[in-house]
């Protein structure tokens, strides 16, 4: 099974978060973690139809989720979906019924600090609101080490399908998140990525 | 191969010629002697003593080579200073010259081009040192005499014109390890106003393999032939004839497996030179040249599965250049040169993944002016114009000078442009890889190739207008600047060079759509601009009469432009291996343009025993870490990328004893420290070789 580790708990985060409450209502801390050896398969590709349900997840749980609502962003293979928009019309997707969009930002993880002020794409009939295809997305696909590599410096930012933020950061493509994935050996999508959620509604701090 | 038919073929050349010669009248050789200095014609068009250009410039004497025990010319060039070559990411190797590329680099042969180059780069391997005088190099742009492909430089082969009239020439045979045979003759004469040279090398190589983990051998068994007559007849005391044949024919093994599938088949090479001058000298003054190139360069692959025989590969390349060019030189009395040329040039390609045959054609004509406006200072300025039926004309000045401070010191600079055609390939291919199924359309037939997909439902999006693609390709090109200082005085000598080259308009690839199988339709563009620059360092040393030292270093920086800026701005990022998180690539972390190594050096040391008619030399060449693409998708080269080709030390000796006056015997290894990797595929391993070579 999935392994699934907290490795960060933005303690910090929950004192300063004490000190200037201005309606009182309890501000939960923001979650930060690692999530390894998301399985993402699918059928077809190489020129063949692409099929096979996404794995789903959702941010509020930091879980893989079967549930037909209560997800945030999905993956098959190099695509990711967001549950928000209106279905791509590939088979065997799921059905949007949130609010979910997505925006790609520049800079290493740490750098973005904020969701607020960005324009977030949902999917629609045709396209993802994550462009699929290398290099137009979060990846680079090297044919000549058969390679797909997270394009270093890309952070997406999500908005939940219920008007959360999260910041994602994918760090492998590859089981075990090899150092030098080999597109011959290593077995492909697997993803891990880092990410930080703010499970305030409407809050878009991400640091 | 047909062995007779090709020895007939030569000879038929040879005797046409012949004929022709006879019927014209007599002179005498009217090239001076220039005693001892070495002497070339590459920089200016005329002889000019090597010491007393404004150029950067090296030479390879014939004696070198055959001390070094070099029997292909890619080996000998790679072991002088700033001259390198590089296997880049086609697999092809190919010269690197102050850091720019192959695709940049003009190769001549008696001051006339060859072609034939795979994916940019031109296989020195596929000429014999067997036959050559001298080779000159000039560094840095010279288009403003040679025109498209010299932004790097010029490589000029110059072979020999025989002086004797005796009948005189050498036979030699060398076995060396992986089962290379190097077979020469060469003889030549002077019989009244005629000469002749003939020259044949058969070179072959049992292949090697660098690494047993894939199957199949690194370089497969091949073997070559060259042949080259010349014939040299002076029909009157002014005027003179000189022509030349050359063949070159290759056979090399292409079988393999792939996918647990075994085929057979080869891959060939053939290459014709005709080469025709007429010297006319009308006074002391003036002398034209009339000269006609024709060149035919074919190389064919075919490989199937003997038992289905199913097609893995079959392709062919068949490209044909003719060049008619007519070249005056005055000597004006007090001082100065002109010299000025005019000529066409027709260049036809026919390959695999063309439509059919394409032609361009130029015309162009170029002036220089080499002069010494003040005492102690010789100039030279030269310009060239070309027109040519794909791209804008192109207009190539250069300029350079160099001042004699005193005896000892001399002071060189030079600046110039430098133009390369945009190729066949990238304005007429049309290929579709069938396995992944991505496409690329040259420039010039993308449009109507575009529409054609678009019509047959293959198309998803377009990404650039149409508009986008209306102007035509434009060449692309350079300006380099070479500021110099040398040293001579007594037992030392000593040169200091700095160079910069501007490039723009590098040509790449983009993609122009995409397809509904997910992959996309790729096209090219001027867009990229790099640089390359550095310094080198050349110093030689008489220890005595015996013994000679030389020592030389090149540090070289190069960028692409626009990465550059993006690193400045804080907008590139990689992936720290060890954590799989992003950080920014910072100035020092870029390491500029792949297949560049920061550092070269190289150190020899060359033994003369004139008393019992021996020599040995030891060559110590050193190349610093270089990368071959980008590996973690950030498009640039930080030290985060795992392509890195570590430094290398690569070690050379040989040794030569004459016996019984005619008989020199040769004994020598290259790539002594056994330094081999397969990022390398041209590198093989230790090789150890003899070779007997007769005199008569």
């Amino acid at each position: 099974m999935k392994k699934i580790t907290i490795f960060l708990l933005a303690t910090v985060v929950t004192f300063i978060s004490c000190s200037d409450d201005d309606n009182g209502q309890d501000i939960v801390p923001i979650q930060s973690k690692n999530i390894s050896n998301l399985a993402a398969p699918q059928t077809g590709g190489q020129g063949e139809p692409v099929g096979g349900p996404f794995t789903k997840f959702d941010f509020a749980t930091g879980m893989v989720t079967t549930s037909e609502t209560d997800w945030d962003i999905a993956f098959r293979g190099t695509t990711i979906a967001v549950n928000g928009g209106a279905i791509t019309g590939t088979t065997d997707e799921p059905i949007r019924n949130g609010d979910s969009g997505a925006s790609i930002q520049t800079g290493t993880f740490a750098s973005v600090v904020s969701a607020d002020g960005l324009t977030y794409a949902q999917d629609a009939d045709g396209s993802f609101a994550i462009p699929t295809g290398s290099d137009n997305g979060w990846y680079n696909y090297n044919p000549q080490v058969n390679v797909i590599t997270a394009i270093p410096g890309k952070v997406l930012v999500f908005r939940t399908r219920d008007n959360r933020y999260a910041k994602v950061e994918i760090l492998s493509y590859y089981k075990d998140a090899p150092e030098e994935p080999d597109g011959f050996v290593h077995e492909s999508r697997f993803y891990t990525f880092n990410y930080v959620y703010n499970p305030n509604l409407g809050e878009t701090t991400l640091e | 191969m047909n062995l007779n038919r090709l020895f007939f073929t030569v000879c038929v050349g040879y005797a046409t010629t012949t004929i022709f010669g006879q019927s014209i009248p007599f002179q005498t050789d009217s090239i001076p002697m220039l005693d001892l200095e070495e002497v070339v014609v590459t920089a200016t068009r005329s002889n000019r003593q090597l010491s007393s250009l404004p150029l950067p410039m090296t030479l390879v004497s014939a004696e070198k080579i055959r001390e070094s025990g070099t029997v292909r010319l890619n080996e000998i060039l790679n072991e002088q200073t700033g001259i390198t070559t590089v296997v880049d990411e086609s697999g092809f190797e190919g010269l690197q010259i102050q850091g720019i590329a192959s695709d940049y680099i003009l190769i001549l042969i008696d001051g006339v081009p060859l072609v034939g180059r795979s994916a940019g780069n031109f296989d020195l391997s596929r000429l014999t040192v067997g036959n050559i005088e001298q080779v000159e190099v000039v560094k840095g742009p010279s288009s403003s005499l040679y025109g498209s492909e010299a932004l790097g430089g010029v490589v000029n082969i110059i072979t020999k014109k025989p002086t004797a009239e005796k009948f005189t020439g050498n036979a030699s045979y060398r076995y060396g390890s992986n089962t290379q045979q190097d077979l020469n003759l060469q003889f030549q004469q002077r019989i009244d106003r005629l000469r002749y040279v003939f020259f044949a090398n058969r070179f072959s190589s049992g292949g090697y393999d660098l690494d047993s983990d894939t199957e199949g051998l690194t370089v497969n068994p091949f073997s070559n032939y060259t042949f080259n007559n010349r014939i040299y007849y002076d029909l009157n005391k002014h005027v003179s004839l000189f022509s030349s044949l050359r063949f070159y024919s290759q056979e090399q093994d292409a079988g393999g497996i792939v996918n647990d599938k075994s085929y057979v088949g080869d891959s060939k090479e053939q290459e014709w030179n005709a080469h025709l001058r007429l010297d006319q000298h009308w006074n002391e003054k003036l002398s034209v040249q009339y000269e006609l190139y024709f060149t035919d360069y074919n190389a064919r692959e075919l490989v199937s599965d003997p038992v289905d025989n199913e097609v893995l590969n079959d392709s062919e390349y068949d490209q044909v250049l003719l060049r008619p060019e007519i070249r005056g030189a005055y000597d004006f009395d007090d001082n100065g040169k002109i010299t000025a040329g005019v000529g066409y040039q027709l260049d036809q390609l026919d390959r695999t993944f063309f439509d059919g045959q394409v032609a361009f054609n130029s015309q162009y004509f170029y002036a220089q002016y080499d002069f010494d406006p003040i005492r102690k200072l010789n100039t030279i300025v030269g310009v060239r114009f070309d027109i040519h039926s794909e791209y804008a004309s192109q207009f190539s000045p250069k300029l350079a000078a160099r001042y004699k401070l005193n005896e000892a010191f001399n002071l060189k600079g030079s600046v110039g442009y430098g133009f390369k055609a945009p190729d066949f390939r990238q304005l007429y291919f049309d290929f579709t890889n069938s396995t992944v199924g991505y496409t690329v359309f040259g420039y010039n037939v993308a449009g109507q190739k575009l529409q054609d997909l678009e019509a047959q439902g293959q198309i998803s999006s377009i990404v650039v207008s149409s508009s986008d693609m209306e102007t035509p390709l434009e060449a692309e090109s350079s300006i380099g600047y070479n500021l110099g200082i040398g040293y001579k005085k007594g037992l030392w000598g000593a040169e200091l060079n700095l160079f910069r080259n501007d490039f723009k308009n590098l040509i790449d690839t983009r993609i122009i759509a995409r397809k509904t199988n997910g992959q996309n339709v790729f096209s090219y563009v001027n867009f990229e601009e790099i640089l390359t620059t550095g310094g080198e360092l050349n110093a030689s040393y008489k220890l005595n009469e015996s013994i000679h030292l030389s020592a030389g270093y090149q540090l070289l920086y190069t960028q692409d432009k626009t990465q550059w800026q993006q690193v400045k701005a804080g907008g590139i990022f990689a992936r720290d291996p060890a954590t799989n998180q992003t950080v920014a690539i910072t100035r020092s972390d870029y390491f500029g343009l792949v297949n560049r190594s920061r550092h070269h050096a190289n150190f020899k040391v060359f033994y003369d025993i004139p008393a019992i008619g021996a020599n040995a030399n030891f060559r110590l060449m050193y190349r610093s870490k270089y990368a071959l693409y980008d590996t973690n998708g950030n498009g640039l080269i930080d030290p985060y990328d795992s392509s890195y080709v570590n430094g290398f030390l690569m070690a050379n000796l040989s040794a030569t004893k004459t016996f019984f006056k005619d008989f020199d015997l040769q004994i020598g290894a290259n790539n002594l420290f056994d330094h081999t990797d397969p990022n390398i595929p041209t590198q093989p391993g230790r090789q150890l070789y003899l070779t007997l070579n007769y005199k008569f």
